[in-house]
């Protein structure tokens, strides 16, 4: 779905949205003065904040049930009388039970690894190549261009089945490079950092190139630092993207010593059986990285969302 | 399920042996090792052997014990244990990562699945002279299950157990409706005929007070299936599925055998609408005091009732035949095999297989014969009371397509909820089930 | 990697107009993103294509060629058409609300209302989540004795629902689950556009004394349009996609009720081995694929004149 995805999107189109402009929690909005303002009518507002309220309770009682299933102990959690407070308490034998067992903590790791890879590869293998496109000219460009452009329209569902062949041949089903390399190539992040090269002035770079800069120098050392919101916004979109791959790394990975946190602890089980207390646990443990940084970072990532997300369009 | 972990650490995957696994393949990944694939198999302990089951909940914990029992018989060797999930899953896996050439050592498999392992190349052959060395050999197992280990004249399979299709009953309604024998056996003259089984059935209803037999099968993906081909077997009925089709099967003793089926579960004497565990709590809590179902379930049902009772499967249709499956160790396919790693797994194999008396408090017979001789075996009760159903076992057909976890008992156990749930006539079942085995034989083997 | 510094071509023209008159080194720029792209990328693409020609399994032997014999089998197969339909339905429930949910959501967070950031934490947080994460989740919500939902449904006196193992919901449980899961993003899509809504508008508006139910129908909304069709767009084919929760909420069934094409292709090609035929699947359900972009961008277009 959306979320895992290699941000595979529609078509670009040549019309464009008015660009998108950053997504900022005015000062207006905080003194609930929005061009949207519900005006004086006291009724509106209540009901509009019930609305919400409803809407936000409903959707955080998912989550707060299962760190409320996560804390309890498994007698509790399955217990089809007591089903909503624990009789005996909370516990934090279901998180001490699965941290113990040892395979979370190396999922998390495999996955903070790979969408590290991931997305280092992406980002900077992109943005060369979006420079290739918007600033230098060769013989092809344009043809490999549109190639790119319309690579887009690939959904990577349908190559699995290829890549899984494609492994074997390689003999590298099994393996780190098996999970990182299918999951490198971006066209839509080439389109959209091509297109942002685009938009930036060429006045800095000649500067530069009378200083007898080269292309590696002007890309790295002059656009390179201009364009850092938004290769933190590419950045953490792929991240994202592949932190929440689902399809590729469980096709490519058997050994539950490579697994992805989304593939681990979806596909390995336990041998004593379903117990709800660990499962929740587990799952609490591991929405909890993304979660974390998204508190802190909420402002960068709901941009990344917002210029991202639309694929460039 | 036993939900107690066991005092002693689970062989499972430790963290050091991960952690150094991960950074190890990561090393490699980032190194100039990166395309050449060095992968985590190679990374692993010189000392360990990995095994994939697909055991959870109660089997699972007793699995572990076997794999500590086993220790003295293996000594510097560890087993680890990944357990995937039950079904087309666990099979799914198993087929990748053999076809990688990246799997476990050793995997635990249906003997029913084999025909869709050993002759694609997925699974590798045994070494019949490493396990002798260890005191294995072809006499220790049941001609029935080793015969369906063979391929080609060599050994796929090593059988751990047979677990038939029984019945389950709790002793006190079932001596009230008078179906026990003296000596407290079920009294399988009563079950000898449809005519009697559902009679029986109804005189279980009134000693009960509510069902007379639990039969949980409703979107099921096996539970109709196994119930039906037992009982198609025992009418004499054969399945002769050549490659390519058309399947060669006798259209009305099926569709006897359906209207059997529906007229056990039509919802007079017992429940019409139960799903696998509704049946199985059905029968648990004693809303029914008998239950078809495999005999895997018996730690369940014991929990239940201490002396709850077992049999093997009445001879309702005149030929004795029990259904049943045989879980067994297979060697996913490597490339190059490491002749030292090998030998470690035959003889990890060989230690568990020992270790079978432990298999059997789950219920399951042990496949390796001096196991089931002791006199330990013969005082577990009630597991020596359906011992005998190991004569007349019955094995889904050995094709690519069928066995334990398939799409194919998915799709004939789809059809017989049609008859029983939905009302599609027995003629008509059996033409529908024979149309979707024309299907599965039209499709080209991967052989 | 490049060195452009190496390169002949990159010597600075003084007086030259412009940068761009400088040539090769791009390629050598754009040269890894090529490699990628060609080996996974244009290589899976035409090996796919080969494979769906031929019998190639997941077995150790060798593939022979048998011309289109996967494609008349697939146009054929009633489970893939079936396959196709989930698809298409899943896209169509999904989307929907997917659509109209974000946009209310949007609407009354951008009213201004006190609490700003729970409000985008608590919509918004789902999307962050590992599908591992919400399928384990939602099993546990969706238990049939010990799950929320049915507790909830219980202390109102309701039946028990078979959320997945009931033919006639389980798909309409697996859309509520992608609903809560993903619904952040296009409610995030949706606030960005709210706020790049000019102020001049409104302040027209103001003037006249429009109220604020005239103000959201006559500006807000016609505004929003070309973003919304920008989003269903993107939705859609986002939708068509789907595999993830499906597979670990349902495996596809209950009796196969809810299994999407893509789950369809693995299942095919590799729970039944036939790599071959699993490929001409996929490229059935890539013509799918294509054909919606295709219909969506004349769409588009024809909207933009």
């Amino acid at each position: 779905m959306t979320s895992t995805d290699l941000p595979v999107r529609t078509a670009p189109t040549p019309q464009t949205l008015p660009p998108i402009r950053e997504l900022r929690v005015r000062r207006a909005a905080r003194r609930g003065q929005t061009n949207l303002t519900l005006g004086n009518s006291r009724l509106t507002r209540v009901l509009a904040l019930a609305a919400l309220t409803v809407m936000a309770v409903v959707w955080l009682l998912p989550m707060a049930w299962a760190l409320l299933t996560a804390f309890k102990s498994e007698a509790d959690a399955s217990s089809p009388t007591h089903w909503f407070w624990p009789q005996g308490g909370f516990t934090l034998d279901g998180f001490r039970t699965v941290w113990e067992r040892g395979d979370l903590p190396l999922w998390m790791l495999n996955s903070l690894f790979i969408s590290t890879a991931v997305t280092v590869i992406t980002v900077l293998v992109s943005a060369m190549a979006g420079y290739a496109f918007s600033r230098t000219r060769f013989a092809g460009r344009r043809w490999l261009f549109l190639l790119t452009v319309a690579a887009v329209l690939v959904p990577p569902q349908i190559l699995i089945v290829p890549w899984f062949r494609q492994m074997l041949t390689l003999n590298l089903l099994d393996t780190y490079a098996a999970v990182i390399l299918p999951q490198t190539v971006a066209p839509v992040m080439v389109f959209i950092l091509k297109k942002h090269f685009d938009s930036l002035p060429h006045e800095l770079e000649e500067a530069a190139r009378i200083d007898g800069a080269g292309h590696w120098r002007i890309f790295w050392s002059v656009l390179l630092p201009l364009s850092r919101p938004m290769l933190a916004a590419v950045a953490i979109f792929v991240f994202i993207g592949a932190w929440n791959n689902f399809l590729w790394p469980f096709v490519s990975t058997s050994d539950p010593t490579l697994m992805t946190l989304p593939v681990g602890i979806t596909s390995v089980k336990d041998a004593y059986g379903i117990q709800y207390a660990q499962t929740m646990a587990s799952a609490v443990l591991a929405a909890l990285p993304l979660v974390v940084v998204f508190m802190f970072f909420q402002r960068h990532i709901v941009k990344s969302v917002a210029t991202t997300g639309l694929g460039g369009q | 399920m036993t939900g107690m972990p066991p005092p002693v650490g689970p062989p499972r995957l430790t963290r050091r042996r991960a952690l150094t696994g991960a950074l190890a393949s990561g090393a490699a990944l980032l190194g100039a090792g990166a395309l050449s694939g060095c992968g985590s198999a190679q990374a692993a302990d010189a000392s360990t052997v990995r095994l994939w089951d697909l055991f959870s909940g109660a089997d699972g914990g007793l699995l572990n014990d076997m794999v500590r029992a086993a220790g003295p018989d293996m000594p510097g060797t560890t087993i680890e244990r990944t357990v995937l999930e039950w079904g087309p899953p666990y099979y799914t896996k198993l087929a990748m990562a053999s076809a990688g050439g990246r799997g476990p050592d050793v995997a635990v498999a249906h003997m029913s699945r084999l025909a869709g392992y050993a002759p694609t190349g997925l699974v590798d052959p045994w070494d019949l002279d490493v396990l002798a060395e260890y005191g294995i050999g072809p006499a220790d197992f049941a001609d029935t299950l080793w015969s369906r280990a063979q391929h080609r004249g060599r050994t796929y399979a090593i059988p751990l157990d047979t677990h038939p299709f029984i019945v389950f009953f709790h002793p006190e309604p079932t001596a009230e409706a008078g179906l026990l024998t003296k000596d407290g056996t079920l009294d399988a003259e009563a079950f000898s005929s449809p005519d009697r089984f559902l009679a029986a059935g109804r005189e279980l209803a009134k000693a009960s007070g509510k069902h007379g037999i639990a039969f949980g099968y409703v979107n099921d993906p096996a539970q109709g299936w196994r119930l039906f081909y037992g009982l198609y077997r025992q009418t004499g009925g054969t399945l002769h599925l050549p490659e390519g089709g058309p399947a060669e099967v006798d259209e009305d003793r099926m569709a006897e055998v359906i209207a059997f089926m529906a007229k056990l579960t039509d919802g007079r004497v017992n429940s019409k609408r139960l799903d696998y565990y509704s049946g199985i709590a059905s029968f648990a809590n004693r809303q029914a005091a008998m239950t078809l179902s495999g005999e895997w379930e018996l730690g369940t049902f014991r929990a239940a009732d201490k002396n709850v009772g077992a049999a093997p499967f009445p001879t309702v249709f005149g030929t004795p035949a029990v259904y049943a499956d045989s879980h067994s160790f297979v060697l996913p396919h490597r490339p190059d095999p490491d002749p030292e790693r090998r030998r470690r797994t035959h003889r990890a194999v060989a230690a568990l297989l020992k270790a079978g008396q432990i298999w059997a408090t789950a219920g399951h017979i042990p496949a390796y014969g001096p196991v089931t001789r002791t006199r330990a075996y013969a005082r577990l009760q009630p597991q020596v009371h359906y011992a005998g159903a190991q004569d007349h076992v019955v094995l889904d057909p050995s094709v690519w397509f069928a066995g334990s976890g398939s799409d194919f008992q998915t799709a004939m156990s789809q059809v017989l909820q049609q008859a029983l749930l939905d009302g599609l006539a027995p003629d008509r079942a059996a033409r529908a089930m024979v149309r979707r085995l024309n299907t599965f034989l039209s499709k080209p083997s991967p052989a | 990697m490049s060195s452009p510094h190496a390169s002949p071509h990159a010597s600075p023209r003084p007086g030259a107009p412009s940068v761009r008159r400088s040539v090769p080194p791009g390629l050598l720029f754009a040269l890894p993103f090529l490699i990628l792209f060609a080996m996974f990328l244009l290589w899976p693409l035409g090996q796919g294509l080969w494979m769906s020609l031929t019998d190639t399994s997941l077995s150790v032997h060798d593939p022979a060629f048998i011309g289109v014999d996967n494609f008349t089998e697939a146009l054929q197969d009633t489970e893939m058409w079936r396959s196709l339909g989930h698809t298409v339905w899943f896209t169509l429930i999904s989307t929907v609300p997917l659509v109209g949910v974000a946009l209310g959501l949007a609407l009354l967070v951008h009213t201004g209302l006190p609490g700003q950031w729970v409000w985008r934490l608590a919509f918004f947080a789902p999307y962050l989540l590992p599908v591992g994460v919400v399928s384990l989740l939602w099993l546990w919500l969706y238990q049939p004795d010990l799950g929320l939902y049915n507790h909830l449904l219980g202390s109102l006196g309701l039946d028990q629902v078979g959320w997945l193992s009931d033919e006639s919901v389980a798909m309409w449980a697996i859309a509520l689950t992608t609903l809560w899961w993903t619904v952040g993003f296009n409610f995030l899509l949706y606030l960005a556009a709210l706020q790049s809504i000019p102020d001049h508008l409104y302040e027209a508006s103001a003037i006249d004394g429009a109220g604020a139910w005239r103000r959201l129908w006559s500006i807000t909304l016609p505004q929003l349009s070309r973003i919304t069709v920008v989003i269903t767009v993107l939705q859609i084919l986002a939708s068509l996609k789907v595999f993830d929760q499906v597979y670990l909420l349902t495996k596809g069934g209950p009796n196969g009720s809810t299994r999407p094409v893509v789950e369809y292709i693995y299942d095919v090609g590799f729970t039944g081995y036939r790599l071959g035929y699993a490929s001409a699947i996929s490229y059935v359900f890539f013509t799918l694929v294509l054909v919606a972009s295709a219909t969506q961008y004349a769409a588009l277009r024809r909207r933009e004149k």
